[in-house]
Formats: C-alpha cells, structure tokens, sequence
C-alpha cells in the first residue's frame, strides 16, 4: 500500500513524517548512548558513590581539610547502638587523630525503628542552626546512656530526652527558645528528610555506614578494635595515594 | 492512511496490555497470599514491581490497577476483533473507545509521574501498559479527528508525534534514574 503512494505522487522519497520519526529516535539513541558512554569512567567508579551524593555544600562537617583532601562521610542515626559503638570506638579518635588531614562530613539517617533518633536529629540540626552542630552531635553520643537507653534498652522515653538535649544546649550556649523553635521547624525536617534521601540514593540500608572517598567502608572485623585498624588502614591508604 | 492501524492495533496493543495487566494481579495476588514473596518483576532497585505494587498509587480507585486494565484490555481487543472482522461501528462506538482510550492514557500518565518522582521505582509490567496505551490512545484519536483539519495535519505526521512522545518519557526515565543507569554500562 505505501508503495503505491509513493508512485501515485510521484515522490521518490519516504514522506516528511518517516523522516522527521527516524530523526527522532536516532536522536534520542546518539544522545542518551554517548552521554551514557562518555560519562563512564575507570572501573572503580562503578562502586564508587558519587560526591554529590555524599556531600552537600552546606553538610556539616566535623573536621575540614578542604574539598581535595579524603573525605569520609558517615550516615548515621544517634540513637543507633551501633553508631554510638563506633563512636566511642572509631570515629572519636579518628577524627582527633586525622583532624587536619581529612573531610569529615556527617548526615542523618535516623531509622524508624529507633523513636528517639529523628528527635535527636533534629536536636542536633537545630543546634546546627546557631552553628553548633559539632558540639551537640559529640554531647548526644558522649551521653548516650542518659538519653537513648533505659535499663540498657533503646528508649521511648520523648520527656527525658527532651530534657537532656536542653542540658545539652544550655551546655553549649545556646538560645533556648531558639533552639526549641528550630527543632519544631520544617527547616530542620527538610534537611532531614533530604539527608536521608542522599543516603538511600548512595543505597544505605542500615546504619553507621561509613564511605571512604565514596566507597562503602565494610569491615570484616568483630570487635571494635579490629574494626578501628581496618578503618585506619584505609584511612592511611588513601592518604598515601 | 495511518488510522487503518487502528483494528491491528487494538488487538496486538490490547492483547499485550491485557497480558501485562493479567500478569500483574496474578502477582499482586501472589504477593498477597504471602508477603515475603518476591514478585517475576523485581529486578533491581529501580526495576521493582514489587515495591511499586504495595503503593496507595497501585490501588487508585480502592481497588487493584490491574482490575482496571484486565476489563479496559479485554474491551478492547473485542472492538480490535470486530473492527478486523468487518464490524462498521457508528460514531457513538468510536467515541465509546475514545472516552475508554482518554481516561486509559491519563490514568497512565499520572501513573508515570508517581512511579518517577513519588515511588521512585519502575515496575516493567506496568510500563508495558504505559507503551500499549499510548499508541491506543493516540490512533483512536486520529481515526476520530480524520475529518476535521487538524485531525488530518496530525494524520500526517503520527508515528513522528508517537516518537516524540515515547522519547519525552524515555528521557525523563533516563534523566530521573541516572545514577543507576551509569553504573550498568
């Protein structure tokens, strides 16, 4: 039937609409196959985690040796008994020891099954607000027995909680009432929730998850101590580089 | 020329969309019956029925999405079949399957925006009905406009308009799932 057309117009050429369809998907084809093709770049950046992921312009970082320097990004939830062991184990010294040589970028990940963490998330976001989120995040897990545990269990416990952040925060300096309204606002929430959504687009599961100038720190270790060495030798590695 | 696609297309497009649905709620059934089941579908994080199917979006109207497209499908390939064995509807038929074809492909489009920016997460078989119902939608517009000026600028250039279409939301997927898709190749 085409055929037909073709010859009853006297047109040798297929019509302005296959053309311009053709035109369309090769288009489309050339675009998204040399994007996908170029963008690829060595081997390793397939396990690797974008930056932009793992860091935004305003993360909070809790030691700063520039955009250049290795950067380690932990996602974490301060009500987490894992994050708190790794705290007190790992992160501690390694941020005392490492200080002046490394990025230290910290975001929120507060899962749901701890019904303390996002109260303390944003306790320390607010704090982040009067520019003291350094000092409130080492404060909720240097204290983290007096607010996250009762009895040695994860607490529910809101009122107590609450109570401590505001020792905490009166400990820093901070204004209360300022603080208080932070904590409150959609501000503190949003910034949360777009933590949280970095964290799930560099596929985070659980918590703490550590990355290593974007690669996913995953110990073989048992103990904290082996944990600590492993974690250093990386650290010492890229370091190296 | 290019409305006589239409009985052809409404019995492979429909056929396919009938499969796709049919399929879907025989999973979402499976999945139902037991919780930790991992639907054929879910294939990766982004490729996922499974988490798309446990959404409010997957039961728009209180009722399983699939149910919809088993019904709507099967109507259509019945038109699809008559058209192809001679029937002559009259008008009110074709604007029967306009209305069908109409609220099938809007359906379908919000369906897209909350699978990009709301699920996050893309679920094959539904993007087999997402691809059958565009082309429905667009021929059974193009058969009921083949009178009207309009109706015949945009009869010339159909696959052309079909392609632009399929390419805008290609590009939204390609763009929405990015990271992804760079560390496949």
């Amino acid at each position: 039937m085409p055929k037909e057309k073709i010859v009853a117009t006297g047109r040798a050429w297929p019509s302005a609409n296959v053309l311009l369809t053709i035109g369309v998907v090769v288009v489309a084809i050339v675009v998204l196959g040399g994007v996908l093709l170029t963008g690829k770049d060595d081997p390793l950046a397939s396990s690797t985690v974008p930056s932009d992921v793992l860091v935004n312009e305003n993360s909070h970082r809790l030691t700063d040796a520039g955009d250049d320097a290795v950067t380690v990004v932990e996602f974490l939830d301060f009500q987490c008994p894992a994050c708190a062991g790794y705290y007190a184990n790992v992160t501690k010294e390694v941020e005392r020891d490492y200080g002046d040589r490394i990025t230290f970028v910290v975001r929120n990940f507060p899962l749901d099954s701890h019904p303390l963490a996002m109260l303390a998330a944003k306790a320390a976001e607010a704090a982040g607000r009067q520019g003291e989120y350094e000092a409130m995040y080492h404060s909720l897990y240097d204290n983290y027995e007096r607010w996250a545990l009762t009895d040695g269990d994860i607490s529910d416990d809101t009122a107590r909680a609450r109570a401590a952040f505001d020792t905490f925060a009166k400990e820093i300096g901070l204004d209360l009432k300022r603080f208080h309204a932070d904590m409150a606002s959609d501000a503190v929430a949003d910034r949360i929730a777009a933590d949280r959504a970095d964290g799930e687009r560099a596929e985070v599961t659980g918590t703490p998850a550590l990355f290593i100038n974007g690669h996913l720190f995953s110990p073989s270790g048992d103990t904290f101590g082996e944990v600590e060495r492993q974690f250093r030798n990386q650290l010492d590695a890229e370091l190296a580089k | 020329m290019s409305t006589r696609i239409v009985p052809w297309l409404a019995v492979v497009g429909g056929g396919i969309g009938l499969l796709a649905s049919f399929v879907l709620m025989v999973e979402k059934v499976a999945l139902l019956e037991d919780p930790g089941y991992v639907p054929t579908c879910s294939i990766n994080p982004v490729l996922s029925c499974g988490s798309v199917m446990v959404t409010p979006q997957a039961e728009a109207f209180g009722m399983p999405n699939p149910l919809l497209g088993i019904t709507g499908f099967a109507v259509v390939v019945t038109a699809g079949v008559g058209l192809l064995a001679g029937f002559r509807p009259p008008r009110w038929f074709w604007l029967g399957l306009q209305a069908g074809t109409t609220f099938g492909v809007v359906f379908v489009h919000w369906l897209i925006w909350q699978s990009l920016y709301s699920i996050e997460a893309l679920c094959p078989y539904c993007m087999v009905v997402w691809a059958v119902t565009i082309p429905l939608f667009w021929y059974t517009t193009l058969h009921n406009l083949a009178r009207r000026p309009a109706g015949a600028l945009l009869a010339r250039y159909h696959s052309f308009v079909l392609a632009l279409w399929f390419v805008v939301i290609i590009a939204l997927i390609a763009v929405k799932f990015w990271d992804y898709w760079s560390t496949l190749v």
